[in-house]
């Protein structure tokens, strides 16, 4: 019976293809330069601070994916945003190298916007200082715990997508769900979901599309990072004539700032 | 009765004397006997990049398939297909993430058998796909075309007519990837019907 042998070579390269569709991520690299800092304190006495970024291009629905979205939007009966954290899975990997002749410490923090609201820990910091002499208080959206590394060394790690989940369920309640923000970044959501009172369980979250990066060390150290973006809809703009996606996120003030400039 | 009885030995006796040739030589095996013409292959082996594109790939398992027909016993046409996953090495942010390859490839076939088994040269044009662009932020470009510069292997008959397995090596020029090269090696099992 040989018409029963081929089938196996026949499913190969079905399988292979069908592996090959399976969402592929896009990597994004950090902007140049990449994050260095002499690990000299600033006049006030801190350690050197430094950020870059990187904002994400997308494109705008077209008109049915705009008219599913107004519907969604009415039947929720709030704003159903076009980049949603279901849809687009955002990872961070860096690596940081010691170059200095000392140990250190660095930390990473990493701040970002969604469609809707922007997050920045150093306005937030300046807030939080304002009227007293504290070193500043930096609580970024996504923390990266500080570590101690030795001369010469280098460092990888990853801030994995369950990192920026979180990152964007806290965003979305701060800037539109008035949750208070410095307990929704200290508390991790699924272990103590404090202030997250305000947000609707069947909320749908926005993504981030603007990732910023902030980098201290009290070393002269270095932080090369990217961005690996996982698109399922296949919403990331390419070059065939769609439209950018140009949102005009909040930047988000803390309640003593607003107090202030109110 | 006692003719009744012998009468099995002159049976025998009679057939003897139709004998009239020395039987001719048996040639075995008889590659007049394997199966030609339209077949498939399966195959399992590995890739390893080379030039620029070796720096920051690392080699990986690979699993392809050829389809192909014997215009004659020396020479067929085939098509292949080959995927392979790799992992990013060097001391970049992406090292670890992964990476897949896709090679479609048209190829010629020349074969020179030695009963059951044949050696066999192979080349032809193709273009490869990179599942991500992760090569691109490491300042290699992102995609795809290149040609074979030719490959060969090693096939061996089961003596089944319809199917042989074999070893065999290819070379792969990524143009596109920074004037790269890939090697493949893979083995297979090969199917004629």
């Amino acid at each position: 019976m040989p018409e029963n042998h081929g089938g196996f070579s026949r499913l190969i390269p079905i399988a292979t293809l069908a592996l090959g569709c399976v969402n592929a991520p896009l990597y994004f690299a950090s902007p140049t330069p990449i994050l260095a800092v002499t690990g000299q304190n600033d006049a006030m006495g801190n350690p050197p601070r430094i950020e870059n970024g990187l904002t994400l291009q997308f494109r705008n629905p077209n008109q049915t994916e705009q008219k599913d979205l107004d519907s969604q939007s009415a039947a929720l009966g709030f704003a159903v945003p076009w980049i949603e954290r279901a849809h687009v899975h955002l990872e961070l990997t860096y690596d940081v190298t010691n170059t200095d002749t000392k140990d250190g410490t660095f930390a990473i923090g990493i701040d970002g916007a969604s469609e809707y609201t922007k997050y920045d820990e150093n306005v937030v910091a300046m807030a939080l200082g304002a009227g007293n002499n504290n070193a500043p208080n930096f609580i970024p959206l996504i923390p990266v715990t500080p570590q101690i590394l030795a001369a010469g060394k280098t460092v990888s790690g990853t801030v994995r997508e369950d990192d920026f989940e979180e990152g964007e369920l806290d965003l979305d309640a701060m800037g539109r769900w008035m949750a208070p923000f410095n307990a929704v970044l200290i508390n991790n959501s699924q272990v103590n979901p404090i202030g997250l009172d305000m947000v609707p369980p069947n909320v749908v979250i926005p993504a981030l599309i603007e990732i910023d990066v902030n980098f201290t060390a009290n070393a002269a150290m270095s932080c090369n990072y990217g961005v690996r973006v996982r698109d399922d809809n296949d919403q990331l703009l390419h070059d065939s004539g769609d439209t950018l996606f140009s949102p005009t996120p909040a930047l988000f003030q803390p309640p003593a700032m607003m107090a202030t400039t109110n | 009765m006692a003719a009744l009885a012998t009468s099995w030995l002159l049976w025998g006796a009679a057939a003897e004397a139709q004998v009239t040739a020395e039987p001719s030589a048996i040639v075995f095996p008889d590659p007049a006997k394997f199966a030609r013409g339209l077949y498939t292959e399966g195959e399992l082996g590995a890739v390893a990049f080379f030039g620029p594109a070796g720096r920051d790939v690392a080699p990986g398992f690979a699993v392809g398939t050829r389809v192909g027909y014997d215009l004659f016993r020396w020479l067929a046409v085939q098509a292949h297909f080959l995927g392979s996953t790799h992992s990013v090495r060097g001391d970049s942010p992406q090292a670890g993430q992964l990476l897949q390859t896709y090679q479609a490839i048209a190829e010629g076939k020349l074969t020179i058998r030695f009963g059951q088994t044949s050696l066999f040269a192979e080349g032809g044009a193709g273009l490869e796909r990179l599942s991500t662009n992760v090569l691109y932020t490491l300042m290699l470009e992102r995609y795809r075309i290149g040609f074979t510069a030719g490959g060969g292997g090693l096939d061996y008959h089961s003596l089944s007519r319809h199917f042989s397995v074999g070893v065999r090596g290819d070379y792969f020029w990524l143009r596109e990837i920074s004037g790269s090269q890939d090697l493949m090696v893979t083995t297979y099992l090969r199917y004629t019907f």
